[in-house]
C-alpha cells in the first residue's frame, strides 16, 4: 500500500527546481496509479484519491438496515472521520489535501435511499424502462469557491451562527449540523498543520524543509482566514475539494481566472510570485484532484476571459501531464494563440485534455429556458458532460438517465403483441406512447428526490456555498437554491435511432423480412437458423452518423420527441414551489456497459447484453470511412437545445500531427464542430495501436490517459469493460490500424 | 454522366490543403507495383474478398450466376475469378461485407450530396474536394461537371493525377481545378515502365505544359523503398520541377502499406507485400539532401 508520509528522501544539501519537484510528483503519481489499478482500479474519475492502509474508517448506522439519514448521522460520521482521518504530506508539494475515503460509499449501496420514502410505483417504471431516476443520488451541482475565498471558512462559521440566531428552532437541526461540521473543518485543517509542522522539523533536506513549514503557516492562516496569497488561495481551494469528496464525493474547480487571477495578479505586483512558482502551484492543484476546471470564454461585456494566468495554467497542465480536466469554452472573441496553444498541448501529450465547448450553443440554449445572457455565461464547465452556474442552482447533472433504447424495445414487443399489420409508423406510435410514460415518472421521480431528499442525505459542505443559502437556513433540495434546473439525460439515441431506419430499410422498403420474422430472430438473440445472416443484414442498414441518412432522420425525430417530452415536464410540475425547470440532455456517462446489459438483441443487430452507444454518438461502424466530421455533424442535428449538453466524443487518428498543418487542421475542426451547433467536445488523440497493446497489458503504459466519457481516467485504472469501450470507439474511426 | 467510384473519403486530411473530401475514381492508365489502392487499376468494378468477415451463410453461392464461389472440403470459400464477371450479386447479398464490389456508379450529383456535408469545415480549413484515384483524367467530363457543381457552391475542388493522359484530353479538367497536384515517381524513363507499365515521357511534357496554365501545382512522389526513394531520382525531379514558377511544394508521401490488404482481397500478387515505411531519420536525410536545390519540400 502507498505511504502517505514522503519526507527524507533526498540528501539534506540538493536543491530543486520547481520543474524539476513537478517531474518527481508526477512520477510519484504515476506510480501511486499503478498501486490503484493493482488494487482493483475504478471505472471513474480519478479524484486524487490516495489508497492507503493506516486509516479505515467504519460507518456508525443510524438506521437498523445499516445506512445513514438526515443531518445527525451524515454529521457525527464525517465530523469522527475527520477526527481521525491521517494528514497526507509529500515534502515535494506545495499542498497537503489528499483524501483517502468518500464517506457516501461507506454505506451499504442498495440502502441509499430513506426507507421511510418509498417510491414503489415509480420505481416499477423505472426498471421496465431502465430509467436510472437519481433519487438518492448527490452533489453534481457546482459550489461557488468565490465564497469560500472571500470570508475563509472563518467567515462561513460566522455567517452560521448569525444564521442561527436570526431563525427560529425549525431551523435548528440546519444550523447545528452545519456549525459542527466547520468547527470539525477548522480544527482538521489546523490538525493538518500541526503535523506539518513536526514533519517539516524532521526533513532533512533544508530546501524541502522549509517548503514544509511554509505549508504548515498556510494552513494555520486559512483553517480560519480567508486566503490573501495565490498559494494560499490554491490550498483553500484543494481542502476545499478534499472534504468535500470525503463526505460525499462533491467537488468543482469553476472558471480558473475568474477563481485565481486576482491573487496571481496581487502577488506578481508585489514581487512575491514568479510565473515559475505559479505554474508549479497550479501543476499542484492538478496533481490533487481532478476536478474540473474552465478556461477562456466570455465576461459579461463579451470580451475574452483569457489572461497570462490561462497560459500558465496550459503549461502546468503540460508540466503535469496527468488526467486533467479543463474545458477551453470557445467563443468569437476567444484568443487564437490561446486556443491554438491549448490544440498544441492536445496533440502534444495525447491526454485527452483540454476539451471544448461552445459559449453561444450553452448560452443560447439555456436563455431558451428563461434565463438571461449574463446567467448563461455564469454557466460554466464543471463536470463530465455538464455546466452549472456556481452558488446558485440545483441541478441533478448526469445522474438521470432514460435508456430509450429500452424504450424501443418495450415499444416494439407491445406493437407485436397488438397490431396486425406492423409498421415503422405504427411504432413510433407506441414508442411516443411508452416514451411519455418513461419521461412523466422521472419527472415524477425528480419531485419525489427534491422533496426528501434532505431525509436522506443533505448536503452539508456544498450547501456552504451556494447564495444565500445559509442565511435561509434549509437544506438545497429544500429550497436552498436560487434555480432549479434538472438534468434529464437520453442514453441509447443511436441504438433506438438505427433500429427504428433498419426496420423501416429493411422491412417496410425493402421487404426482406417481416416484422414477426425478425422478432423471432431478436428473441432467438439472431442465434437461430438464418439468424446472424439477419443480424448482418440489420447492422449493415442505414445508420445514424452516415450523413443525411434514414438512420439520421430517426435520430432526428427522436431527438424532438425526447426535448418535447422532457421540456413538458416544466408545465407537469408548475405547480411545485421550487419552480422547477426541466432541462433535456443525451449523455450515458459509463452507463453503457450497465444499459446494454440488460437490454435485449435490438433491430439494429446488436446483441443482447452488448453495450448501447456512447453519449449522442453514433454506434461503431456508422460510416465506412468513420468521417468525425459526419459524426459531429449528425450529433449537431440532434441537440436538444436548451443549455445542457448532447456531446461529442471523437477519436482522432494521431497521424494528423505529422502533417505540417496538423494543428491548423484540427483548430479548424474544433472550431467547425463547435460552428455547426455542437455543445460539447471531448477529444482522444490516440494511437490506435499503442491503446491495442495497452488493452492487453494495461501496466505496459501506466501514465497513458484518455478521455473515458466525460472524464479523463489513467487508461491502466480502468476494467476490462471500459477499457474495451474505449478501444471500440478508436477502432470505429481507424479500421486500418485495427485490423 | 456517371463514373465508377470506389470511395467518398470526408474528413481527408492528407489529399491537399485544410479538411477536404477526397472522391477515388475507378479505373488507372498506370499498373504502379506499390499503388496503395490497387482495386481502382482496372476500369471496371472488382470484387473484393475479406475472408474474416465471413459469416459462412452460403448466399454467394446462391446467387451467382457463373457458379465462381465454390467451397472447399474443409469449409474455405474459394473465387475461382476466371468465372467471376463482377456483376456485384454476391456482394449485393453479402451483409457482412466479406464479399465488397470496388466502386459503384455514381453521378456528380451523387458525389455532391456527401461533399457538401462539409462546407463548413472546408471553409474554416482552406480546404474542399480532392479527385483522385485512379487516374481522374481518365475521367474528366465526371470532374469538370463536378467542379462546376463545387463552384456553385463556392466550394475549392483540386485533382490528383499521374498526368499520364494525353494533355489535349485533360486540359479543361486541369483548367478547372483550383489546385493541380501531381505524381512524378520516377525520373529514369525505363524504371518508370519498369514498375509503372509506361514510360514518362508524356508525363513529364504534360507537367511543363500544366504549370503554365496559372493553376497552383503540388508534385508530389510516393518514397518506395528501393524504388523512388533514392537521392538521384528525387534530385532529378527536384530540379526539374524548381523551375516552374507555380509549384508550391515538392511532397514526398511516405511508402503506405495499406495496398498489401487489398491485393489479398483481389487475390493479387504484391511485391511490397514486407516493405516498410522510411524511417523518421531515412526521412530526415532524404530532406537534407533536397535541401541545396530550390524548392520547398513537404514530407507527408
Amino acid at each position: 500500500m502507498s505511504k502517505i508520509h514522503f519526507i527524507n528522501e533526498f540528501d539534506a544539501d540538493r536543491t530543486f527546481t520547481y520543474s524539476e519537484r513537478i517531474a518527481l510528483l508526477r512520477k510519484r503519481k504515476v506510480e501511486q496509479t499503478e498501486e490503484k489499478a493493482r488494487c482493483g482500479g475504478a471505472d471513474e474519475d480519478d479524484y486524487g484519491l490516495i489508497v492507503q492502509d493506516e486509516f479505515d474508517y467504519k460507518l456508525k448506522p443510524s438506521h437498523p438496515n445499516g445506512s445513514i439519514y438526515g443531518y445527525r448521522a451524515w454529521t457525527d460520521n464525517y465530523c469522527s472521520i475527520l477526527r481521525d482521518h491521517p494528514i497526507y504530506v509529500d515534502a515535494l508539494d506545495a499542498f497537503s489535501a489528499k483524501g483517502f475515503l468518500f464517506l457516501e460509499r461507506l454505506r451499504p449501496k442498495d440502502k441509499k435511499w430513506n426507507p421511510d420514502y418509498p417510491y414503489n410505483e415509480l420505481q416499477a417504471i423505472f426498471s421496465k424502462y431502465q430509467v436510472i431516476s437519481g433519487i438518492d443520488n448527490c452533489h453534481h451541482f457546482t459550489p461557488d469557491l468565490q465564497i469560500g475565498l472571500h470570508i475563509g471558512w472563518g467567515g462561513i462559521l460566522k455567517a452560521l451562527e448569525s444564521g442561527k440566531a436570526s431563525h427560529d428552532e425549525s431551523h435548528s437541526e440546519f444550523y447545528d449540523s452545519e456549525i459542527e461540521v466547520v468547527r470539525s473543518i477548522i480544527a482538521f485543517i489546523n490538525r493538518a498543520g500541526d503535523e506539518i509542522e513536526a514533519l517539516a522539523c524532521l526533513e532533512k533536506n533544508h530546501q524541502l524543509s522549509e517548503n514544509l513549514h511554509q505549508m504548515a503557516r498556510i494552513n494555520h492562516a486559512i483553517s480560519t482566514e480567508a486566503p490573501t496569497t495565490f498559494r494560499q488561495a490554491i490550498a483553500w481551494s484543494n481542502w476545499f475539494s478534499m472534504l468535500s469528496r470525503t463526505y460525499n464525493r462533491g467537488s468543482s474547480g469553476g472558471q480558473l481566472e475568474d477563481l485565481f487571477n486576482p491573487f496571481y495578479e496581487r502577488d506578481v505586483k508585489a514581487g512575491l510570485l514568479s510565473d515559475d512558482e505559479a505554474v508549479f502551484y497550479l501543476a499542484c492543484m492538478f496533481l490533487q484532484d481532478s476536478r474540473y476546471w474552465q478556461l477562456g470564454g466570455p465576461d459579461g461585456d463579451d470580451n475574452d476571459k483569457t489572461c497570462h494566468l490561462s497560459y500558465l495554467a496550459l503549461e502546468a497542465a503540460d508540466k503535469i501531464n496527468i488526467a486533467t480536466n479543463l474545458t477551453i469554452r470557445v467563443h468569437d472573441k476567444l484568443d487564437k494563440s490561446f486556443f491554438r496553444k491549448s490544440v498544441e498541448y492536445l496533440f502534444k501529450n495525447k491526454q485527452g485534455w483540454p476539451r471544448y465547448s461552445s459559449d453561444k450553443a450553452l448560452m443560447e440554449g439555456f436563455m431558451r429556458c428563461g434565463y438571461s445572457k449574463d446567467l448563461a455565461r455564469q454557466r460554466v464547465a464543471a463536470g463530465c458532460h455538464w455546466m452549472c452556474i456556481p452558488g446558485m442552482e440545483y441541478t441533478m447533472n448526469d445522474t438521470v438517465k432514460v435508456n430509450i433504447a429500452m424504450v424501443f424495445q418495450v415499444a416494439f414487443d407491445d406493437m407485436m403483441d397488438h397490431e396486425a399489420n406492423p409498421s415503422s409508423e405504427i411504432l413510433w406510435d407506441y414508442f411516443e406512447k411508452h416514451l411519455r410514460i418513461a419521461v412523466d415518472a422521472t419527472g415524477d421521480g425528480i419531485i419525489h428526490h427534491l422533496s426528501y431528499q434532505t431525509k436522506t442525505q443533505p448536503e452539508l459542505i456544498l450547501n456552504l456555498f451556494q447564495h444565500g443559502l445559509i442565511e435561509k437556513g434549509v437544506n438545497i433540495t429544500d429550497g436552498g437554491a436560487n434555480y432549479y434546473n434538472m438534468c434529464v439525460d437520453a442514453a441509447g439515441l443511436a441504438v433506438a435511432a438505427d433500429s427504428f431506419a433498419a426496420v423501416e430499410q429493411r422491412i417496410d422498403i425493402e421487404h426482406k423480412i417481416t416484422y414477426a420474422g425478425l422478432k423471432a430472430h431478436l428473441d432467438a438473440n439472431f442465434e437461430d437458423k438464418d439468424g446472424e445472416y439477419i443480424r448482418q443484414m440489420m447492422l449493415h442498414s442505414s445508420r445514424y452518423g452516415e450523413g443525411d441518412s434514414l438512420g439520421d432522420k430517426w435520430a432526428v425525430r427522436i431527438s424532438r420527441l425526447w426535448t418535447a417530452d422532457v421540456r413538458d415536464q416544466v408545465a407537469r410540475h408548475a405547480d411545485n414551489p421550487k419552480h422547477v425547470n426541466f432541462i433535456p440532455g443525451f449523455f450515458s456517462w459509463s452507463n453503457t456497459i450497465l444499459l446494454g446489459s440488460i437490454l435485449k438483441a435490438t433491430a439494429n443487430g446488436r446483441k443482447a447484453g452488448e453495450p448501447i452507444n456512447h453519449g449522442a454518438n453514433p454506434n461503431s461502424g456508422f460510416r465506412k470511412d468513420g468521417a468525425v466530421t459526419s459524426l459531429c455533424n449528425s450529433i449537431a442535428a440532434i441537440q436538444p437545445g436548451y443549455g445542457n449538453t448532447a456531446p461529442v466524443q471523437l477519436e482522432v487518428d494521431p497521424q494528423i500531427a505529422n502533417d505540417p498543418q496538423g494543428v491548423d487542421k484540427m483548430c479548424a475542426m474544433i472550431l467547425g464542430i463547435i460552428e455547426s451547433g455542437n455543445t460539447l467536445l471531448n477529444i482522444n488523440i490516440i494511437d490506435a495501436k499503442k491503446i491495442l497493446e495497452a488493452n492487453k497489458d494495461p501496466f505496459k503504459y501506466p501514465d497513458l490517459v484518455v478521455r473515458v466519457t466525460g472524464f479523463t481516467a489513467f487508461f491502466a485504472m480502468l476494467s476490462e469493460k471500459f477499457r474495451e469501450l474505449v478501444v471500440d470507439r478508436v477502432r470505429s474511426v481507424n479500421t486500418d490500424a485495427c485490423e | 454522366m456517371n463514373a465508377y467510384v470506389t470511395n467518398i473519403q470526408r474528413f481527408s486530411l492528407n489529399d491537399g490543403p485544410g479538411i477536404r473530401t477526397t472522391v477515388f475514381l475507378q479505373g488507372c492508365n498506370l499498373h504502379c507495383a506499390w499503388c496503395h489502392n490497387p482495386e481502382t487499376l482496372s476500369a471496371r468494378p472488382v470484387l473484393m474478398h475479406y475472408p474474416s468477415k465471413c459469416i459462412g451463410c452460403g448466399k454467394c453461392l446462391e446467387v451467382c450466376p457463373n457458379k465462381a464461389h465454390k467451397l472447399a472440403a474443409d469449409g474455405t470459400h474459394i473465387i475461382d475469378r476466371s468465372l467471376c464477371t463482377s456483376c456485384g450479386a454476391c456482394a449485393a447479398s453479402c451483409y457482412a461485407s466479406a464479399l465488397v464490389m470496388s466502386s459503384s456508379p455514381c453521378s456528380p450529383s451523387d458525389v455532391m450530396k456527401d461533399v457538401i456535408q462539409d462546407k463548413l469545415y472546408y471553409d474554416l480549413s482552406g480546404g474542399g474536394v480532392t479527385v483522385s484515384g485512379g487516374e481522374a483524367a481518365l475521367h474528366p467530363q465526371f470532374v469538370i461537371e463536378l467542379a462546376r457543381l463545387c463552384h456553385e457552391q463556392g466550394i475549392k475542388i483540386a485533382c490528383e493525377t499521374s498526368m499520364s493522359v494525353p494533355f489535349a484530353r485533360m486540359e479543361e479538367m486541369l483548367r478547372s481545378m483550383d489546385l493541380i497536384m501531381c505524381d512524378m515517381k520516377l525520373a529514369d524513363s525505363p524504371t518508370h515502365k519498369r514498375y509503372t507499365g509506361t514510360d514518362n515521357q508524356m508525363i513529364f511534357n504534360n507537367i511543363g505544359r500544366t504549370s503554365k496554365l496559372g493553376r497552383p501545382m503540388i508534385v508530389r512522389t510516393p518514397l518506395i523503398p528501393g524504388v523512388t526513394d533514392s537521392l538521384d531520382n528525387l534530385r532529378s525531379i527536384a530540379s526539374y520541377i524548381s523551375k516552374m514558377d507555380n509549384i508550391l511544394y515538392y511532397e514526398l508521401l511516405n511508402f503506405n502499406p495499406l495496398g498489401s490488404a487489398k491485393r489479398i482481397a483481389m487475390d493479387a500478387p504484391d511485391s511490397f507485400a514486407d516493405a516498410k515505411s522510411l524511417s523518421k531519420d531515412q526521412l530526415e536525410a532524404i530532406r537534407e539532401g533536397l535541401s541545396d536545390i530550390d524548392i520547398a519540400i513537404r514530407i507527408s
